[in-house]
């Protein structure tokens, strides 16, 4: 394990590097900063919307920088040819794997956690200090976007960036329109179809399980019950996936 | 007795439909402890290959590879083992000892001795006076010269260069040169890959030469030069490889 944290640290410092971070991060907390633009309305709907687009704001942008650093975590180590050296040492490529994967981790945590203290900021500043609802959308999010990084640095594994950014981001969409997508299969009267549409459903991670704001924001409260269930379901999507992302490191010519 | 053995080690590389590069084919040689073996060929001869292949970096195709007594994958073995790539690209953003205390954590050696490696070997590289410079302010040669470094973090009995000169000035080429004899006289095995012949002719104790993923021959320089005739290591590289195209033209 003390590998994989080794490579996981370098992995965040080379992550920290990158400009993209920056711009988004920024663009982020500008997003948040603009939601307390709206004065004109109440102070009760002035609320709603600064937890509305803040807690839009972290999922998407973290999902944003969830790709994008899973993205390009292992191709850079190839194209710079550190690699090389890295798979000469006394480590297993599976070391290697899952210290990219902790670096991810730590630098989602880190942007999660500048995006979360700014939104908290907001709603001290309009003092209404965030209340153990506000704490499990959070949360919920950043298991998802964990989620998501583990999948695009699964991905990375075995495809190109090009091939693995179009499929991150079409998975994104359609994990957020999987519960729509099966209303649809239900209704489909085509057994062949109806049966592909189901497995695709199962096997398609189902984002908008981890969005909750929804019912947040207008004040009805989610139950522990549900978050430790959608919690089980993401630990155990990002199991499978980083499993899979094993096996495809070991077989890969580097 | 061989620290380094490999038998019909063979790798082809699979490019779409039915296009086969041959990048290393029924390679068996071994390297002895305590000797420089030197690996030459013209560029794409598969030298890096092989390399890549004894790291465990590469899957072979066919063959077998046995250092220490262990495979090329073996985690234990590794431990042994150190390796300097061709035209090292490291993490730029590190200064030398940040570089070379993360190699020596993979390593899992405590701290203690980490730090006084890293004092040991900048010096020895003559890199100690840019210890907080960034990689990324590196020439080529300190780049080469940090390589190396990092390559003894660990103490290894075995030493894998991949053209450990290329980069370096005629002084830098020297002091790598005397360097390896150091080295060696330190009881390490060393095995370097370069198309520089002078260099080879200088620090091998034993050649071998490839060329299109063959192994033409190896052997000493004195033993080799009498099977073929020659004078010299230049005129047997020559010969070497134009008897294989003749021969394969032939075919």
């Amino acid at each position: 394990m003390r590998k994989v944290w080794i490579i996981g640290l370098n992995s965040f410092r080379e992550s920290l590097r990158k400009k993209t971070l920056y711009i988004l991060l920024v663009v982020a907390l500008i997003v948040i900063g603009a939601s307390k633009a709206f004065s004109f309305l109440t102070a009760e709907e002035e609320l709603k919307m600064i937890k509305d687009v803040s807690f839009s704001s972290i999922e998407f942008f973290g999902a944003l920088i969830a790709i994008f650093i899973s993205l390009t975590t292992i191709s850079n180590e190839i194209e710079k040819r550190t690699i090389y050296t890295l798979f000469a040492k006394p480590i297993t490529r599976q070391n290697f794997f899952l210290g990219k994967f902790v670096g991810i981790v730590m630098i989602l945590f880190l942007n999660f956690i500048l995006m979360t203290l700014f939104f908290m900021g907001l709603l001290i500043f309009k003092k209404s200090p965030p209340d153990i609802q506000v704490f499990k959308t959070l949360f919920l999010i950043f298991i998802e976007l964990i989620l998501i990084g583990s999948i695009t640095l699964t991905v990375a594994t075995f495809a190109s960036d090009a091939f693995n950014i179009i499929f991150s981001v079409f998975l994104y969409i359609v994990g957020h329109l999987t519960s729509y997508g099966n209303q649809l299969i239900e209704r489909t009267e085509n057994i062949i179809l109806k049966g592909l549409g189901q497995m695709l459903y199962t096997i398609v991670p189902n984002y908008e399980n981890f969005n909750i704001r929804d019912k947040v924001v207008v004040g009805v409260e989610v139950s522990w019950n549900y978050v430790t269930k959608t919690t089980i379901y993401g630990i155990l999507y990002i199991l499978v996936v980083l499993l899979i992302g094993s096996y495809f490191i070991q077989k890969r010519e580097i | 007795m061989p620290v380094i053995e490999t038998k019909e080690l063979t790798k082809y590389y699979y490019l779409g439909r039915n296009k086969v590069v041959v990048g290393l084919e029924n390679v068996s040689f071994s390297v002895e402890e305590g000797e420089i073996y030197g690996i030459l060929g013209p560029n794409g001869s598969g030298k890096t290959t092989c390399l890549k292949l004894l790291l465990g970096i590469l899957y072979p195709t066919k063959g077998e590879i046995n250092i220490l007594g262990k495979n090329q994958f073996d985690i234990e073995m590794k431990k042994n083992v150190g390796f300097l790539p061709e035209n090292p690209y490291y993490y730029d953003y590190l200064t030398g000892p940040e570089l070379l205390r993360f190699y020596g954590r993979l390593f899992e050696l405590p701290e203690k001795v980490i730090n006084e490696r890293i004092e040991k070997l900048l010096y020895l590289v003559k890199l100690n006076d840019a210890k907080k410079l960034a990689l990324r302010h590196y020439s080529k040669g300190m780049l080469e010269r940090i390589g190396l470094a990092a390559s003894l973090i660990n103490d290894p009995k075995i030493l894998i260069l991949d053209e450990p000169t290329t980069g370096l000035d005629p002084i830098g080429c020297i002091e790598t040169r005397d360097l390896l004899l150091q080295l060696k006289k330190e009881g390490k095995t060393i095995l370097l890959s370069s198309h520089f012949l002078s260099e080879v002719e200088r620090v091998c104790d034993r050649i071998a030469i490839f060329h299109k993923g063959f192994l033409l021959t190896t052997g000493t320089l004195k033993e080799l030069m009498e099977r073929y005739g020659v004078t010299g290591l230049e005129e047997l590289f020559v010969k070497t490889i134009e008897e294989f195209d003749k021969k394969e033209k032939q075919k």
